[in-house]
């Protein structure tokens, strides 16, 4: 039982990764129909500009440990979420008019050209990030002794997926999404600027995105450039099964995958716990093509 | 050919182009990928030879006799190398050192055989290429099943009663875990786990759970330095001090700073030792030459290895043997040369025996420290 409850806290951790990167992929595909392959490695550029901005920017010294890391875990997102829309001003606007497919493969050509930049700028060999920068405690729950940054993974997660669900539920601007998601002609008769909600969410989803690449090089350590290839196509797998342009159905995919992953990893073996999780998305998707939370009819990739 | 015909010939030859003998009167080749992508190894495999020829004819030459070193490119590939072996027995080598890689090696083996020629491979480590039985085969590397051996024998003497095996799916890993459960289940000690992890994943704390669950007390990761690093620090972080060891893949400085220096403490792996290791006083000679000549260290073993087959074949040509069938013959016989790399011997089928590989283990600073046998 105890490895039981152990697993579980393992893949709510790794679930809630996912689900973080999840949101991107299902934001942007729910407004633009569109599947963001770059958002992997807008991830990956998280984890390396905040291990920059930790040791080279000098916070790490002058700041207390906990601030700093609360102050650089916001100018990640900031920057990130600066790149994703200039990702869509270069990459997407122009091709907005063009099929579908265009757009899919201008999105493979910036995933390329990210992955690659960012080996150019930091070498190929994996990076570290600062062991001094990492708290280290262990909580105490029903008994069991868990690692204090598996919980604060968990718990960053979990608030950044209740704001973004507060956002989009109870703001005007969050209707506004809303509405240019079931219809853009539609939204533009009501007044709404699309082209502004489209920059709003391609600030949001790179913003969580490379927010999740900071916990991860924060909670793991280890960085390098290809890391957002594995990652991307989990959180996708976790789009696609919470339904993909759900929001709250992005949160349950990634958690259920993770869950899944782990469990798989302890009750099966563990080189099958891909194959596990995947025959889990097949069987999901047979009795709900749309996913676990999806309404709308999915549209052909 | 008898002795005295041979004489003669050489007596005839010696007339009619006198400066040719005597300018070189053992005729060396060296087989090596000087371009292409293991050029690096080749270069360095040629500075080794190079300078260990250099150094027997500066004091004489052996036996009076000078050593002519032909150097042929083979670029790491297998077509490249069967056109280099041709050039080597045009030029009528007694023996061949090299290659790097054993699928270039292959390519060059039934053509220096043909020819009568002695070759030993260095940075060749597929088993099939000395169960050919080609009689003048020799390798001055390990084995891929030798490094199996090596661990099992590491674990055994360890005092190690349940080891629980980890690879990575690749073939090189694969073989290894697969070569040390055979030979751990026939010594006795029991496999509590045994199983694949994905590469290039951050997160292992799922299969080390699983793992602590199965209680081994060793826990044998066949795989590379990133993943050994990672599943060091998760496994230091769940409180979880089981000893662990690796193969020669983790062999590289990149694994203490990815497991950070607590969490390296303590964890060993097998590998061929490098020369600055080893002090037989021939490998700190070689070394003190080498640093001397070119300011930096050899780069890689499987470049110096190529410096043990030269060893090799200068102490085959001091006991007078200098036609390949003799070389041959005598060098399966000896057991107990001085190399680079420690002491230096063939079987029957041509490979090196002895325990090449060494156990190092990571001490508080995150130094990779060879361990005494």
């Amino acid at each position: 039982m105890e490895q039981f409850f152990q697993q579980l806290l393992n893949g709510l951790a790794v679930g809630g990764i996912y689900a973080l990167v999840a949101l991107g992929y299902t934001m942007v595909y729910g407004v633009l129909k569109l599947i963001n392959f770059a958002h992997g490695d807008l991830f990956t550029i998280g984890a390396y500009l905040g291990l920059t901005l930790l040791v080279s920017g000098g916070l790490a010294g002058s700041l207390p440990p906990v601030l700093a890391v609360l102050l650089v875990f916001f100018m990640v997102g900031l920057l990130v979420a600066l790149i994703g829309c200039a990702l869509e001003r270069v990459a997407y606007r122009p091709l907005r008019k063009a099929g579908r497919l265009s757009a899919v493969v201008s999105a493979l050509g910036a995933s390329i050209f990210f992955q690659n930049a960012v080996m150019l700028v930091y070498g190929a060999r994996p990076y570290v990030y600062p062991n001094s920068l990492r708290p280290d405690f262990t909580i105490e729950l029903f008994g069991y002794a868990l690692p204090g940054m598996r919980v604060m993974v968990i718990a960053a997660t979990v608030a950044l997926m209740l704001a973004l669900w507060a956002f989009i539920q109870k703001t005007r601007m969050g209707a506004a999404v809303r509405a240019v998601a079931i219809d853009q002609g539609a939204a533009r008769l009501m007044g709404i600027n699309v082209n502004r909600i489209i920059s709003l969410v391609f600030l949001i989803g790179p913003g969580l995105g490379g927010m999740a690449g900071l916990l991860v090089g924060m909670y793991y350590g280890k960085i390098d450039f290809t890391m957002g290839w594995t990652y991307g196509l989990k959180a996708f797998t976790a789009a696609i099964l919470g339904g993909i342009g759900n929001i709250p159905g992005a949160m349950l995919g990634g958690l259920l995958l993770g869950v899944v992953e782990a469990l798989a990893a302890s009750y099966v073996a563990f080189a099958w716990k891909d194959a596990v999780a995947f025959c889990v998305l097949i069987l999901i998707l047979i009795i709900r093509p749309t996913g676990i939370l999806g309404e709308r009819t999915a549209d052909k990739l | 050919m008898n002795k005295w015909a041979r004489s003669l010939a050489v007596a005839a030859m010696a007339l009619l182009l006198p400066a040719y003998v005597q300018s070189a009167d053992i005729k060396l080749g060296l087989m090596c990928p000087l371009t292409g992508k293991w050029a690096s190894e080749g270069q360095d495999m040629k500075n080794i030879v190079e300078l260990l020829v250099e150094k027997a004819n500066a004091s004489g030459g052996i036996n009076g006799n000078k050593i002519e070193l032909v150097v042929e490119d083979d670029a790491g590939d297998p077509r490249t190398a069967a056109l280099a072996a041709q050039k080597l027995a045009s030029a009528e080598v007694v023996a061949v050192i090299g290659t790097y890689g054993s699928a270039v090696t292959e390519a060059s083996q039934n053509i220096l055989d043909e020819s009568g020629i002695v070759q030993i491979g260095t940075g060749s480590t597929s088993v099939r290429l000395t169960e050919k039985g080609l009689p003048l085969f020799f390798r001055t590397c390990p084995r891929d099943d030798a490094q199996g051996k090596a661990a099992a024998d590491v674990i055994r003497k360890g005092g190690f009663k349940r080891v629980a095996l980890l690879h990575d799916n690749s073939s090189y890993s694969k073989g290894l875990a697969e070569e040390s459960r055979e030979l751990l289940e026939k010594a006795g000690v029991q496999i509590v786990y045994y199983d694949a992890l994905t590469p290039g994943e951050q997160d292992y704390t799922a299969i080390l759970t699983k793992l602590k669950s199965a209680s081994p007390d060793l826990l044998f990761f066949t795989g590379y330095y990133p993943e050994t690093g990672m599943l060091l620090r998760q496994k230091k972080e769940m409180g979880w001090n089981v000893p662990m060891m690796g193969g020669d893949a983790a062999n590289h400085q990149d694994l203490v700073k990815i497991a950070g220096k607590d969490a390296a403490a303590g964890y060993f792996f097998i590998s061929p030792p490098l020369p600055q290791d080893i002090d037989t006083p021939e490998a700190q000679q070689f070394l003190k030459d080498f640093k001397a000549k070119f300011q930096a260290l050899p780069v890689s073993v499987w470049a110096v290895v190529a410096g043990d087959a030269c060893k090799a074949l200068e102490a085959a040509f001091a006991a007078g043997k200098v036609e390949s069938e003799d070389i041959a013959e005598w060098l399966k016989q000896q057991k107990n040369l001085p190399g680079l790399t420690g002491s230096l011997g063939f079987d029957a089928k041509g490979d090196r025996v002895g325990e090449f590989y060494r156990t190092y283990k990571v001490d508080g600073n995150g130094t990779f420290v060879l361990q005494p046998r």
